[in-house]
């Protein structure tokens, strides 16, 4: 049996006001890109600082590569970019990151290698010898991420890794995650950047009051959902209301949301867009249209952005009363 | 741990905490050299006495132990806020400003930053009370008679400077359970609070006062020199100096109505009370530095 990287059984913390994280269990396999999502508020972070040893978990236990959270032997396995923080003003860059080095026991030879290296890959670059308290918050950011990657560590934890950088300096986080990823590094991504979740993540966990909801494979999850386009002419409003209830099904004209242009080409052509419980109802509701007296030009799966799943899921939660 | 020292040096050194005090120590030293030449030209041209006759050498001492005396009572109030202002925000800031976030989660013990920042913020405070106590003891013995004997003058600093660390382990205990603020004003009112008690006793003791009253004001005293000792252990320092019960009766040390050098001495046992107090202080703060959440 391969130890995962991550591995939490009912991990809990709870805090006075009754919020913090409630029996969280999750399994994160060595290698692999995990998003962690959830509302403002969910516990996210909370569940994040047990991992890396800032917290002390109410109850249940985790380990990372096998040994014990909060362990000197976890935490060298580790890197970290927390989601609020700040380095000491009075430092440069790169004493910052030659301190990081130092805590983590790189010896002086790599880091006089490693270091200029890592600056430059999360674009800092000369500006290493800087006092930190002249940078950016987005420079910091980036200085964050040369200090978790420092010790060349096999599980990197990154909280909103890319908030406080231009669109320029997002694609170049994600260009660097990309490469973490190809050398092997387990990704433990926390992120609202859903699309940047999206593209890198090959699993990913929905945590809503401090609970997880969902967890499961990205590409999975966005299939959860059947949706299908049809773009018809001879399309009249009554139609629509006698498809809804004929079927059952949540049948909608994509102009009214705003989602689809009309057909090209046809004049009178339109979009309908239905969500199905299964591929089956496909055929099934072509030929609904076409009895219909409408003419059916073609019918295609909507492929389902994260955003558009992560939206769903949680106005489905604040419907419940369910959001924290 | 030496990674973490190293850290607070260059942090009390870049912020220019230590430059700063020190360019107001050397102020201070220029006015104390002024003073200390002033009082020693007052003993050394006083013409009632043969200058080396016994009286003179006694009006000598006596005015540079004046002299010792004020240095080290502005000494104390120095190294009392460096060592307070210093590591009062040491947890509770740095766990404000998010700095423990990046810095925790490295493979390092949490006693080792505990105690690293500990030893960091003592040695420089040692090293500075050190300077200055020198620097007093060598501007007055350019004018008037100090005492010279080595042993007394090194339990002297050691009591001088026991400030330090007992000051740090309370700062840097506070800073685990209050914000930067409020440790900074729990640890002013504090320090001032024993400072009162060694006042109050100071002025009692040369008021005539009845004995219930003395009674009553000196178990305040008593109890505010046990809440925080540094005032009682600068009043040892002084008899460490000058061994002032046996100089009783022969010089005069300023003990009128605001006399600065009344008052108790306090007893062997009361240092090792000092001593227990700080070990206390620092094992409290290393375990709740170890537990806290951040």
């Amino acid at each position: 049996m391969t130890t995962a990287a991550i591995d939490a059984v009912g991990l809990t913390k709870e805090y006075d006001n009754g919020r913090g994280c409630r029996d969280v269990t999750l399994a994160v396999g060595k290698g692999e890109a995990f998003g962690f999502l959830g509302p403002n508020g969910a516990g996210k972070s909370t569940f994040v600082k047990m991992l890396v040893g800032l917290m002390t978990p109410t109850r249940g236990e985790a380990r990372l590569l096998g040994e014990p959270i909060g362990s000197l032997a976890a935490k060298r396995y580790i890197g970290y970019l927390p989601e609020l923080y700040r380095y000491q003003e009075w430092l440069t860059g790169e004493e910052v990151v030659q301190l990081h080095a130092r805590l983590c026991g790189v010896d002086r030879a790599t880091a006089a290698r490693r270091i200029p290296e890592l600056l430059a890959e999360v674009g800092i670059g000369l500006r290493g010898r800087d006092r930190v308290k002249h940078y950016s918050k987005g420079m910091q950011q980036r200085l964050g991420l040369a200090c978790a990657l420092v010790s060349d560590p096999p599980i990197v934890f990154l909280d909103e890794p890319s908030s406080a950088l231009d669109p320029i300096g997002r694609m170049e986080v994600r260009a660097l995650l990309e490469r973490l990823k190809e050398r092997g590094k387990t990704i433990f991504l926390n992120s609202h950047l859903l699309e940047d979740v999206e593209v890198l993540c090959d699993r990913m966990a929905l945590l809503n009051n401090g609970e997880v909801l969902r967890q499961g494979k990205v590409s999975e999850m966005l299939q959860e959902r059947v949706r299908w386009r049809f773009r018809v002419s001879g399309f009249a409003p009554v139609l629509l209301t006698w498809l809804r209830e004929e079927t059952g099904l949540p049948v909608t004209l994509a102009e009214e949301s705003g989602r689809m242009p009309a057909g090209a080409g046809v004049a009178d052509a339109v979009w309908l867009e239905a969500e199905l419980e299964n591929e089956e109802q496909v055929g099934w509701l072509n030929a609904l249209i076409v009895g219909q007296g409408m003419t059916l030009y073609e019918a295609m799966p909507i492929k389902e952005r994260l955003e558009e799943w992560f939206m769903s899921a949680v106005s489905g939660l604040s419907h419940r009363g369910e959001r924290g | 741990m030496k990674t973490i020292i190293l850290m607070t040096w260059k942090e009390l050194l870049r912020k220019r905490v230590m430059l700063l005090t020190l360019l107001l120590t050397i102020l201070f030293l220029a006015a104390f050299w002024f003073l200390a030449k002033t009082l020693g030209h007052e003993a050394n041209s006083y013409s009632g006495f043969d200058p080396n006759g016994g009286q003179a050498i006694v009006q000598r001492f006596s005015i540079g132990s004046f002299t010792l005396m004020l240095g080290f009572f502005f000494g104390s109030f120095v190294i009392a806020f460096l060592s307070i202002f210093s590591s009062f925000s040491s947890v509770a800031g740095e766990a404000e400003q998010g700095v423990f976030q990046a810095l925790l989660p490295r493979p390092v013990p949490r006693w080792h930053w505990y105690a690293g920042r500990w030893v960091g913020y003592v040695s420089l405070g040692a090293a500075y009370a050190l300077l200055l106590f020198a620097a007093i003891v060598v501007i007055t013995g350019l004018y008037a008679a100090v005492p010279r004997d080595a042993a007394s003058l090194v339990k002297a600093y050691l009591l001088f400077a026991s400030a330090v660390p007992l000051l740090v382990s309370v700062s840097m205990l506070g800073s685990c359970y209050f914000s930067a603020l409020g440790n900074g004003v729990f640890m002013t009112m504090l320090y001032g609070g024993g400072w009162l008690g060694g006042m109050i006793e100071k002025v009692v003791s040369s008021l005539p006062l009845e004995e219930p009253v003395l009674r009553s004001l000196s178990t305040i005293t008593g109890l505010l020199s046990l809440a925080m000792p540094v005032d009682g252990l600068q009043r040892k320092m002084l008899d460490a100096l000058f061994h002032l019960k046996e100089l009783q009766g022969l010089i005069s040390l300023g003990d009128g109505p605001l006399g600065l050098f009344g008052g108790q001495i306090p007893s062997g046992l009361f240092v090792w009370y000092a001593v227990a107090y700080m070990a206390a202080a620092l094992a409290l703060g290393l375990r709740a530095f170890r537990r806290k959440d951040f």
